[in-house]
């Protein structure tokens, strides 16, 4: 009987008495780092976050939009925190500020999540085509990453927010036609290396196609990165969409962290010293934000290393 | 033998890998007589790098000089102040690298990189160091119009005689050579050695010449050390290592390696195996796993004989070496234990 | 010869991405809901004058034409006549520019300045509790909206300590001669601090953490051994090899953080009143002064491109590499 030869860790991998956890084995795909305490804190934060934002309804004491009143039924405005049981506080119209803070963290990860969705998602196609097609396709791609490079985004967000109607979405729909560009060059690198390995050779001698190919051979590998491109995306988003309601072109009818500054600032929050009212939304977004480096700093360094 | 101004004593080296130490040098002793050329040769991974780089005392972050002497001049390079060893540094002991490409600074040119060890390390002002990079400049056979160009403008073998004009810049008393030209192809190899042993015999200079290639050591070198997995397997003159090899594993080594001289020296015979790992290394003899000629005796430590004046071998059977180099020249020797 | 080659596809491609930045603005404005002619026609005109821009700008003739008449007029510098302040939009694009040229320089390098420094001294004390502390604080300086922190700085230094003006250029009543006399006098100076400082802070994490991971990777070089191995000085090893080289990509993104930066203002003149291109551009939108809008914009990522050419540029220079092949 001939012998199969099989490299001595896949036989202790499959041989294995449990295999690991599914989610541990999701994790490990996507290359999340699990052993890194920043990367665990990174975690911890976001988890926090997306159960404020499932529980907004339950861990709201208030209405986030509704105008309150003290027990003396005056307005509760520009309460301080702990007064009259706001738990944060209320702003100048008389909205308390914690509710407003749990509902933010809604908006945020809602388009955080779906704008690092988009930008990966057409990011890595771009390269995926670009690379393996190369040629006049690659060469008309990237010349359109030029231009989008040449976009400054910022404004072109206002000027986009400003035309279409207020809607979170804008920020959504402006990351995906500007920030693709930075996915899209790496996956395209990524795919030129892979698509010299011998098993991509082999696939195509051996007659499969193109689409088998990207989809059999070459998507799994570049998985990996385009989920930490999209990673990085989300702290963008959320910095952006914080960034477009604070100069007044966000949706008037959704509360988000960036709102709630614009609202302090537009108040005099900075002249009355109310900090309890602009430091907590910062906070957040802070918080949101950097959890997302420290993860996708962690996973950078593995993604060098291997 | 000549007096040796240069004696390395028991020398140890240790990496920290994790939480263990692994010797990559461990207990090697050899004398470097003055004005000679002596070739450091072994496998990759057998710690001739280590001992060279543990002469100028620039080593790995993770790796310190765990025991040993260094005897030079009178001073025990393992143990003088780090001030006192910096001031030796390249006034003393200059080093040839294996890359220049890599060694030589992408951002100065070359009159910058030979004026600041000029400068900076022998007070030369800017004229006395300008004149001096053109006379070293002549020396190596290089225009000294091309001074004033960057390393990436030189060909590998240009690059490799700028990095000996910067050995030689401050008269070094030793220069270690680390496979200064295993990059090469082998007819620039050849310039290059050629040009190393003209100016050695010209300067009288005093070379260690490290290298994986016993034909290099053949070529121009006059005394041989022969590291193994970390140990010095055997040490002495040109002729008697070549004519008269009492290690093994030397004798495995000639057979080795084609002649530099291009004159075939008959079947190239590998020596099987791989040299053992130094986290975990066999007792007694290490080449023993490898040696067509081990007995039992060969599991315990092996003494250091002396087969001639000048000549130790780290070897139980170094006493019947004329009667194994019959055996070793033979291929069948070598392919049985395989 | 390659290097005029080289130069000639690079400007090539500048004037390629150039041309669609001004199609792609041209196509969002005209065909953007709402009235088109809006883009340029100041409805409190009256009608002869509306009558008058029309024809200028080709506004009665079919898109196409609207288009090589658009382009025209830009390769005229002709940008239309801002409808808020009933000027032409480029003179009033040349008073503001300076004033954001001036926060974005003055910040940046006060941040490279800091950053470069900091990551060198990081990645030389690498393993240090130093670097173990100072790497998330850089982290979540990078995550801090700048607005924000523009807000905790007025607020704090402004608001509550009175040490700097809370935003302008100029105390109110203060009369200069001219541009010079201002931009050199403590008033105009105790004006930029907050939100130069703002930009500072939030921008030296990039040249901070460039520095130092270029430091790591070129410390493990062969020549930065070899430059101990000759004896060197720990300073002329770390600082003029080392550093040396771990520079010549942070020196790089100065270009490309400068046209970074112009987009962050935007956000930063707003908080602090400071009057330049990105607070206009933000109030143009918001009036609906649509030909100052599209002139800043077009200002701002002519500025962005420029400098992503200089980025390119500056690399050639520095790396002898390059320069010298």
């Amino acid at each position: 009987m001939p012998e199969i030869a099989i490299p001595k860790s896949t036989i202790s991998k499959t041989a294995g008495i449990r295999r690991p956890h599914i989610v541990v084995r999701i994790f490990q795909a996507l290359k999340l780092p699990v052993n890194d305490p920043f990367a665990v804190a990174g975690l911890v934060i976001y988890l926090v976050f997306v159960v404020a934002a499932v529980f907004a309804d339950q861990i709201a004491t208030h209405d986030p939009t509704e105008i309150l009143y003290t027990p003396s039924y005056d307005l509760a405005a520009d309460l301080r925190p702990g007064q009259d049981g706001f738990l944060m506080g209320t702003t100048s119209l008389g909205r308390d500020i914690f509710s407003q803070l749990v509902y933010g963290s809604r908006s945020a990860l809602l388009i955080g999540v779906t704008a690092a969705f988009m930008v990966a998602l057409i990011g890595s196609i771009i390269g995926l085509v670009a690379g393996y097609f190369g040629r006049w396709v690659d060469a008309v791609l990237m010349r359109l990453a030029d231009i989008a490079f040449g976009i400054p985004f910022l404004p072109f967000v206002i000027v986009l927010a400003a035309f279409l109607q207020p809607s979170i979405w804008n920020v959504v729909i402006a990351m995906a036609l500007v920030l693709w560009r930075d996915t899209a060059r790496v996956i395209r690198s990524q795919v030129l290396t892979l698509r010299t390995r011998g098993y991509v050779e082999a696939a195509r001698v051996a007659g499969s196609s193109d689409f088998k190919i990207i989809l059999r051979h070459i998507a799994p590998n570049i998985l990996p990165l385009s989920f930490l491109y999209g990673s990085i995306a989300i702290g963008w988003a959320i910095l952006t969409e914080a960034s477009i309601s604070f100069l007044g072109f966000g949706d008037p009818d959704s509360i988000s962290w960036g709102y709630m500054l614009q609202d302090a600032f537009a108040s005099q929050a900075l002249a009355k010293q109310a900090y309890y009212w602009f430091v907590p939304p910062g906070v957040c977004i802070i918080l949101v934000v950097s959890a997302g480096f420290f993860i996708t700093a962690v996973m950078k360094t593995s993604f060098s290393r291997s | 033998m000549t007096e040796a101004f240069l004696s390395v004593r028991n020398l140890r080296v240790s990496y920290q890998v994790g939480r263990n130490f692994v010797h990559a040098v461990d207990g090697a002793s050899f004398d470097i007589p003055k004005g000679s050329i002596t070739g450091l040769v072994g496998e990759s991974g057998c710690g001739k790098t280590t001992v060279a780089r543990a002469l100028t005392r620039v080593i790995a972050d993770n790796a310190t000089i765990s025991g040993g002497q260094i005897l030079f001049n009178g001073k025990d390079l393992a143990r003088i102040p780090e001030k006192e060893m910096n001031a030796l540094r390249w006034r003393d002991i200059a080093f040839i690298p294996q890359s220049a490409m890599n060694s030589l600074d992408p951002v100065y040119t070359v009159e910058y990189q030979l004026g600041e060890v000029l400068r900076r390390r022998g007070g030369m002002s800017r004229a006395q160091a300008r004149k001096r990079s053109e006379e070293l400049f002549d020396m190596v056979g290089i225009d000294p119009g091309r001074l004033t160009d960057y390393p990436h403008q030189f060909s590998g073998g240009m690059r490799q005689r700028v990095a000996i004009a910067l050995a030689l810049a401050l008269d070094p008393k030793l220069i270690i050579a680390d496979e200064p030209v295993t990059a090469l192809d082998v007819i620039v190899q050849r310039q290059i050695l050629d040009q190393l042993k003209e100016l050695q015999t010209r300067l009288g200079l005093s070379v260690i010449l490290v290298t994986h290639d016993i034909s290099v050591v053949a070529y121009i070198c006059d005394r041989t050390v022969v590291m193994y997995a970390g140990k010095v397997a055997e040490s002495g003159s040109m002729q008697a290592a070549l004519t008269a090899p009492s290690h093994p594993y030397t004798m495995g080594l000639r057979n080795a390696f084609p002649d530099l001289q291009g004159a075939a020296s008959g079947v190239l015979t590998p020596i099987e195996g791989a040299p053992p790992n130094l986290a975990n290394p066999p007792t007694g003899c290490r080449f023993k796993p490898r040696c067509p000629f081990a007995l039992d005796l060969c599991g315990s430590e092996p003494p250091v004989v002396d087969v001639a004046p000048g000549h130790p071998v780290l070897c139980h059977r170094a006493s019947e070496s004329a009667a194994l180099r019959i055996e070793a020249a033979k291929t069948e020797t070598w392919m049985a234990r395989a | 010869m390659s290097n005029f080659k080289a130069v000639g596809s690079r400007l090539l491609q500048l004037a390629l991405v150039l041309w669609a930045v001004v199609t792609i603005l041209f196509l969002m404005f005209r065909l953007m809901p709402g009235n088109p002619m809006a883009a340029y026609i100041d409805p409190t005109f009256t009608l002869e004058q509306q009558q008058q821009l029309m024809a200028q700008f080709g506004l009665d003739k079919p898109l196409w034409q609207q288009y090589l008449i658009y382009l025209g007029n830009l390769l005229q510098g002709e940008l239309g006549q801002s409808f808020r302040y009933r000027e032409p939009v480029g003179q009033r694009i040349w008073i503001l520019l300076p004033n954001t040229l001036i926060l974005t320089f003055s910040s940046l390098i006060i941040a490279y300045a800091f950053g470069i420094l900091a990551g060198a001294y990081l990645a030389w004390r690498r393993g240090s509790w130093v670097e173990q502390a100072a790497i998330p604080m850089v982290l979540t300086t990078r995550a801090m909206p700048e607005f924000w922190l523009g807000m905790v700085l007025l607020a704090i230094f402004s608001f509550s300590l009175g040490w700097f003006p809370a935003g302008g250029t100029r105390d109110p009543g203060a009369e200069y001669s001219g541009l010079l006399d201002l931009y050199t006098s403590r008033d105009f100076l105790a004006h930029l601090v907050l939100p130069a400082a703002t930009l500072a802070i939030y921008s030296q994490g990039l040249p901070l953490l460039l520095m130092r991971s270029n430091m790591l990777d070129v410390m493990k070089e062969d020549f930065v051994t070899m430059a101990r191995i000759k004896g060197l000085s720990n300073w002329t090893v770390v600082v003029r090899h080392a550093a040396r080289n771990a520079l010549l990509p942070v020196m790089t993104s100065f270009a490309i953080a400068v046209g970074y930066q112009l987009q962050g203002n935007v956000v930063v003149e707003s908080v602090f009143s400071w009057p330049g291109l990105g607070r206009e551009l933000v109030n143009a939108v918001a009036a609906s002064d649509y030909p100052l809008a599209q002139g800043a914009f077009l200002m701002i990522a002519l500025v962005v491109i420029l400098m992503n050419l200089l980025a390119d540029m500056l690399y050639a220079i520095l790396d002898p590499r390059v320069s010298h092949a």
